[in-house]
């Protein structure tokens, strides 16, 4: 463990399922995320953004070996919880909590808010029982719930919101380093998903925590994260700071996204979609050969299949992984 | 793309029904009052809904979870449970739907009004070819023979975009992405012609690049065809960039309606404002504080006195609590139901 | 843990509003009512059988007076009159149902616990070990069911305890196999994910969030298996196998009346009657539980 080291450093990432075709008969590879390596410094909130396919909740489990990448290395503040097993794994692993996307899905229907909060605490041995009850009023506190009101209640007695809340005091409980978003906010109403989100941003100054915030939407990551990274098919397409990467994307794929998302201002001219992207995601079970987007990609020439594009930065802390990035001229025609 | 006749589609449209209430004006929801008695609870879920849509028009039906939208557009369609009443009255080209047998509400769905769901997924048939399904709605609304109704699904199908129409015929709704079952639930709805097509939360389980995609659909095939649109969503958003006109619903009740355009910049119900704030936009400084409402949505069974929103708004005063304020049209084309209202002097930040 | 699904994207952002929840039809008064009634039932039943005979006084149950036989209904001494030996019918009732549903309730109690801890572990820990586990089980579910009892029955000799071993050879595998299903779709619920990631050790996971998930569906089975059982005793004994006479059973008082069927259709009727109010009260309230947790 060197004090220096970032907090969480991803190299190489790979993981894959097998599962069987629709007939039964053959089995199948995913290659559900293939060889995603970044950077997460402390203090700092990374965004996460891909759609279905991406592998981008992958990602996150992988990381948390559960269960373990097929290979590729996670350090956190530098040990490798790869070679870890068993209560040290475990032991290390308390630093990263995760908050899932399901608000009720993830807390246990037959417990109690405070016995759903106190569970990691126990399960570390933290304290005598007087201070658990106290550091679960303190977090159920800090999530924005009143522990009189609602720590013997059970979850089907709380609104989405509430739910949600209470699995971010859960993970606070142990007072991670980082927390793992996945998805956390999109199964709430717009209305409180703006209040959570308010919650993540004022914990995040507080408590001066990191985070993952894993999203299907560019706009749910834009409030809460320093850094942006854009996946596709497994593979990480773009990464940079946040507001380079929404005035000044450079992979087309995640000028598709920004395209797509709709925007509150009536004023502003429909997209033409069509021009960012085509056609339909492609399957991470046979993945084009290249660049895995180029199938949709407007700017797609024959390099593309032939030759995988590597990250390489095109701007200040701002990489992306394409031959023709949109920075650069158009090419001649597009070869589809 | 091959195939559709538009143009007797849309002439058939020129020509009003008998006894429209006037020309233009396709469906007039009046005073609209949704029910639900289920084992000694009982909540309104609808609470005297007003609007009107015209022939051609997009109209984007917004609210929360609870708001009664969904409640309201399946009252349209005759779709509610048994343990709902509906009181009220909705017309469609002049003819009441309030009251009417299920045999005579059947000519109108698919045919007349029809519906694009959620979840494609619940609304196929997994264990029957997606080009069948076809068929069978095509089958359900005219006499055609077999063959016919075959070439008419395939054209349903090239109709919105579904690459490789006759592979797909073929194949099971498992084998589809969203984003073609979806369009496979559009192709069954427009298999009849309907005049009036309501998308229920249609992009919603959609990747965001699909959903795009799916929305343009629906808007080119509302011109080809004459259609109008009613499009249910939370996402406002969406609303901004497809809808003419939005209504806006809390807590079973509208609370404001506009011209898309004047409802952004001239919003004036709290509800709405808080709405469109809540949207993160793309060009906001980083780790900006959005600005939020307290509180959580109303429960419908135990409504509070006065109006449904007030406490959870920033403006709500001693009456708000007390009396609940009418939906009105109080500028002209843009209604609010609000004793406190923003202002064109308000700072609207 | 799972790929994402490669269909459709995030799954739906938006809530069911109440109004369109499905509520079983009733309500919270008839709910309770289908599991206060038949629970009542129940109560009943057992209160007579185990407290009946110091309540009301009655003969043995193998007690026989040949003067005293063939008794009606109502008579003086034996309210539901008396068979071809002189046995006291009501006495019998009360002492056979006492047998019937302590065989019940030992077989399903069993059954409960050893069955439906096995499969809960064997859910639990999967792959290879589980594999193995279910194979045993399939081996119990492989014999032809009423064919095992007899035999065992007929090998061991007839007697309560006999009856109790024999039908257990049915219960444990039934469980089993409904603890694992069970257990499996609650495995994949994300708060076990949420608890191993807090880390929660497995043992725990599996006694303080699996085990109390899996419970409502255990306990809802037993009710409704406890009828089953009830009427299997009821067959062994039907066939002599059961409990032995003089020992009444509601199974072997069937068996005895049946021969004089058309001469005393009481000594058949009223243990029937008996059987089935019982295995009735049973299902009922096993399905006023199951609806009443499923709408939770």
């Amino acid at each position: 463990m060197s004090a220096d080291a970032p907090l969480l450093e991803v190299k190489d990432l790979v993981q894959e399922f097998t599962v069987r075709d629709s007939s039964g008969a053959h089995k199948l590879t995913v290659h559900a995320v293939s060889g995603v390596s970044f950077v997460l410094e402390a203090g700092e909130a990374l965004g996460i953004v891909g759609e279905t396919g991406s592998g981008k909740s992958t990602l996150a489990r992988a990381i948390l070996q559960a269960p373990r990448p097929k290979s590729g290395d996670v350090l956190l503040r530098g040990q490798n919880l790869g070679a870890l097993r068993g209560r040290t794994l475990a032991e290390a692993r308390r630093n990263i909590q995760m908050v899932f996307q399901d608000p009720y899905g993830s807390l246990d229907p037959t417990w109690r808010v405070s016995q759903i909060v106190e569970e990691p605490l126990v399960a570390f041995r933290v304290g005598d029982r007087e201070q658990r009850r106290r550091r679960v009023a303190e977090v159920l506190e800090l999530a924005g719930l009143d522990p009189a009101r609602h720590a013997r209640r059970r979850p089907r007695e709380l609104s989405g919101g509430q739910a949600q809340r209470v699995a971010i005091a859960r993970a606070l409980a142990l007072d991670p380093a980082l927390i793992i978003c996945d998805e956390a906010v999109s199964s709430l109403d717009v209305l409180i998903r703006a209040q959570v989100l308010n919650l993540f941003e004022r914990l995040r100054s507080e408590l001066k925590l990191s985070y993952l915030f894993i999203a299907h939407d560019l706009s749910l990551v834009k409030h809460v994260s320093d850094r942006v990274a854009v996946m596709y098919l497994g593979k990480l397409c773009e990464i940079g700071p946040a507001s380079a990467l929404y005035e000044r994307p450079q992979h087309p794929y995640t000028v598709a996204l920004l395209a797509s998302i709709p925007s509150p201002d009536p004023r502003a001219a429909p997209t033409q979609l069509e021009a960012t992207v085509h056609g339909e995601p492609a399957s991470p079970i046979d993945p084009p050969s290249g660049c895995r987007f180029r199938t949709r990609c407007p700017r797609a020439q024959e390099r593309c299949a032939a030759e995988e594009p590597q990250l390489r930065m095109l701007g200040p802390d701002q990489y992306a992984a394409c031959h023709f990035p949109v920075s650069e001229p158009a090419p001649a025609q597009a070869a589809q | 793309m091959s195939g559709e006749s538009a143009a007797p589609a849309a002439a058939r449209r020129a020509a009003a029904a008998p006894g429209a209430a006037s020309a233009t004006e396709l469906l007039a929801v009046e005073n609209l009052r949704v029910d639900f008695h289920s084992g000694g609870r009982h909540v309104r879920a609808v609470d005297g809904l007003n609007y009107a849509v015209r022939r051609g028009q997009t109209v984007a039906m917004i609210g929360e979870s609870g708001c009664g939208k969904t409640v309201s557009s399946r009252a349209l369609m005759g779709l509610l449970p048994r343990t709902a009443r509906v009181t009220g009255s909705i017309r469609f080209e002049g003819r009441e739907l309030v009251g009417l047998a299920e045999k005579r509400l059947r000519a109108f769905r698919g045919a007349e009004i029809s519906m694009v769901f959620q979840d494609p997924t619940r609304s196929l048939n997994p264990t029957m070819r997606v080009g069948d399904q076809i068929v069978e709605a095509v089958r359900a609304h005219s006499q055609i023979p077999r063959a016919s109704a075959r070439q008419r699904a395939l054209d349903l199908m090239r109709l919105v975009r579904l690459p490789a129409a006759a592979e797909r015929f073929e194949q099971y709704p498992h084998q589809l992405s969203g984003g073609m079952r979806q369009r496979v639930m559009i192709a069954i709805a427009i298999s009849g012609e309907p005049k009036l097509l309501i998308a229920d939360e249609a992009t919603t389980a959609l990747d965001v690049t699909t959903q795009a995609q799916i929305m343009e659909l629906l808007k080119d095939l509302q011109r080809r065809l004459g259609m109008t649109l009613i499009m249910i969503s939370h996402d406002l958003g969406l609303a901004a960039t497809f809808a003419d006109e939005v209504l806006v619903m809390y807590a079973g009740r509208a609370v404001e309606r506009a011209p898309t355009r004047k409802l952004f910049e001239q919003v004036r119900m709290p509800y709405t404002k808080a709405l469109i704030d809540s949207i993160p936009r793309l060009d906001d400084p980083p780790h900006m504080e959005l600005n939020v409402v307290p509180g959580q949505a109303p429960n419908l069974a135990a409504l509070p006195p006065g109006c449904p929103f007030a406490p959870r708004c920033p403006r709500a005063s001693e009456e708000c609590r007390e009396r609940e304020p009418p939906f009105s049209e109080q500028e002209p084309d843009h209604a609010w139901a609000c004793w406190h209202p923003y202002g064109p002097k308000d700072d609207l930040r | 843990m799972a790929a994402q699904p490669s269909s459709g994207g995030v799954a739906g952002a938006i809530a069911l509003p109440l109004s369109e929840q499905s509520v079983a039809p009733g309500g919270r008064l008839r709910r309770t009512l289908k599991i206060s009634i038949p629970a009542g039932m129940l109560l009943v039943i057992f209160f007579l059988c185990f407290l009946g005979p110091y309540i009301f006084a009655v003969p043995a149950p193998t007690y026989t007076n040949i003067l005293d036989a063939n008794e009606g209904l109502f008579s003086a001494h034996h309210l539901l009159g008396t068979d071809q030996v002189g046995y006291d019918i009501l006495s019998r009732i009360f002492y056979g149902g006492r047998a019937s549903l302590e065989v019940a309730l030992a077989v399903n109690g069993i059954g409960m616990v050893v069955g439906g801890l096995f499969g809960m572990l064997a859910g639990y820990i999967g792959g290879l070990r589980d594999a193995v586990m279910m194979r045993l089980i399939d081996v119990l579910i492989a014999f032809p069911g009423i064919v095992l009892a007899i035999a065992i029955a007929e090998r061991l000799g007839p007697s309560e305890f006999h009856v109790i071993l024999a039908l257990t050879v049915f219960s444990v595998p039934a469980f089993a196999r409904l603890s694992r299903a069970a257990t499996l779709r609650v495995r994949e619920e994300t708060f076990i994910v949420a608890a191993r990631l807090s880390g929660t050790r497995r043992h725990r996971v599996l006694l303080r969030h699996i085990l109390p998930n899996i419970l409502p569906q255990l306990i809802t089975f037993n009710l409704l298996g406890m009828g089953i059982v009830v009427v299997l005793e009821g067959a062994l004994s039907f066939l002599n196998l059961g409990i032995p006479s003089p020992q009444p059973s509601w199974g072997n008082m069937i068996a005895n009346g049946q021969t004089v069927l058309t001469a005393e259709p009481r000594l058949v009727i009223v243990p029937s009657i008996a059987l089935f109010v019982t295995v009735l009260s049973l299902n009922l309230l096993g399905d006023g539980l199951r609806e009443h947790w499923s709408s939770r």
